[in-house]
């Protein structure tokens, strides 16, 4: 060893390391296992449906599912477009809030059917 | 009524096959009928690592085919009574392993047998999932290293939901944590997951540590179970596993660095 190596600081234990990205990587991977499969579906569907009344980006839309003790929370949050820029100025008054706003969220007891709760706007 | 084991591990190389070598020679060392079956189809070694490669005849597959008794293809140990080996094909495919193909054969084994050791390939595919289907216990083999404790847990996951236990809604297969390739002196120095990280993370019962050592790749070089070198502390370790698999209250050794004597450490020489 060299008198240098001594006072340079110890560098992090790479076990600890190995540790942390493991309790990480795990975490992603177990709740992607327990969750339900027909998250992607059921994503698809809904954004079919919004399409038809409303314009919106396909990647702006995120399906989560939630698993608590007693209450699973499926969240859907689905980011309206801003109205294109000239009618968004004279509509703002009348048209509905929305733009810009996230649309979703309904509960559900656990292991009960999706749509128990009506689905909630957030304003 | 027998009870099927599965050693398994998801990653190939941790050592699946001379742990299944190690315990099924344990259960049948404290008296237990006791058999191992090699799952592995096309890539057969757990002849090899027991040393009865020269005596295989009939095989796993051909017994499933219906081509061979069941008598015929099973190879009695000529160390240990009780200890008797399956082998699997080394020219199928793990196409050969059918549901129904192997019950059939397990459901005749376990009228003989006290233990049914099943050997599982690596791998989370059809040899893996046939060896762990029928299974009561699952011994998870893993090394402490980053990618041998992930694929631990996605086997853990397979356990849970595509074992006959779990698909008929049965007791679930119990789970133990047998974790080879142990170094404390790499441990010690934080180069390496401790058995506690291994634990914390997995969440499953720890059945034994078995430290990493020169004793097992002499033993499968000729073709002995290590658990039969007595001298070894792998050899040891093991034995200490089979006890508290069978219940036995055995504490763990070989988990903290062995203090070296100043006559072993001018000889550098290492057990």
């Amino acid at each position: 060893m060299s008198i240098f190596n001594f006072f340079r600081a110890a560098p992090r234990a790479s076990a600890v390391q190995a540790k942390e990205r493991l309790q990480i990587v795990m975490a992603h991977e177990r709740a992607g296992r327990s969750g339900p499969d027909y998250l992607p579906m059921l994503q698809q569907e809904l954004l079919a449906v919004i399409a038809k009344y409303v314009n919106i980006d396909e990647n702006k839309v995120e399906v989560k599912l939630d698993r608590g003790g007693d209450c699973s929370t499926l969240e859907v949050n689905i980011e309206l477009p801003a109205r294109e820029q000239a009618k968004a100025a004279a509509a703002a008054k009348t048209a509905e809030k929305s733009a810009g706003n996230d649309v979703g969220a309904a509960k559900r007891p656990a292991g009960g059917a999706v749509g128990n709760g009506g689905a909630k706007k957030r304003i | 009524m027998s009870k099927i084991i599965v050693m398994t591990s998801g990653k190939g190389g941790v050592g699946k096959t001379t742990s299944s070598a190690a315990f099924a020679t344990g259960l049948a060392l404290r008296g237990f009928k006791t058999v191992v079956i090699d799952f592995d189809v096309g890539l057969r070694n757990l002849d090899l690592v027991m040393g009865c490669e020269r005596r295989v005849v009939f095989d796993f597959i051909n017994v499933i085919n219906g081509e061979a008794k069941l008598n015929q293809a099973l190879i009695k140990d000529k160390r240990i009574e009780n200890l008797y080996i399956l082998p699997t094909s080394q020219t199928r495919d793990k196409d050969a392993l059918t549901r129904e193909g192997v019950e059939k054969v397990l459901n005749e084994l376990s009228k003989d047998f006290d233990y049914i050791l099943c050997d599982s390939p690596a791998g989370i595919e059809r040899g893996a999932l046939m060896s762990l289907y029928f299974a009561d216990h699952a011994i998870i083999v893993t090394n402490p290293e980053v990618s041998s404790v992930r694929d631990s847990d996605r086997i853990l996951g397979v356990l849970n939901s595509r074992s006959r236990r779990a698909e008929q809604g049965l007791e679930p297969v119990t789970q133990q944590l047998l974790l080879t390739r142990y170094d404390p002196e790499r441990v010690e120095k934080g180069e390496m997951l401790k058995v506690d990280d291994v634990l914390e993370i997995l969440a499953i019962p720890l059945l034994g540590v078995i430290p990493e050592s020169q004793a097992v790749l002499r033993a499968s070089n000729v073709g002995m179970p290590v658990i039969l070198d007595e001298v070894s502390n792998a050899g040891l370790a093991y034995s200490d596993a089979v006890g508290r698999f069978l219940g036995e209250d055995i504490e763990h050794r070989f988990v903290t660095p062995q203090k070296k004597g100043l006559f072993s450490r001018l000889l550098r020489r290492s057990a």
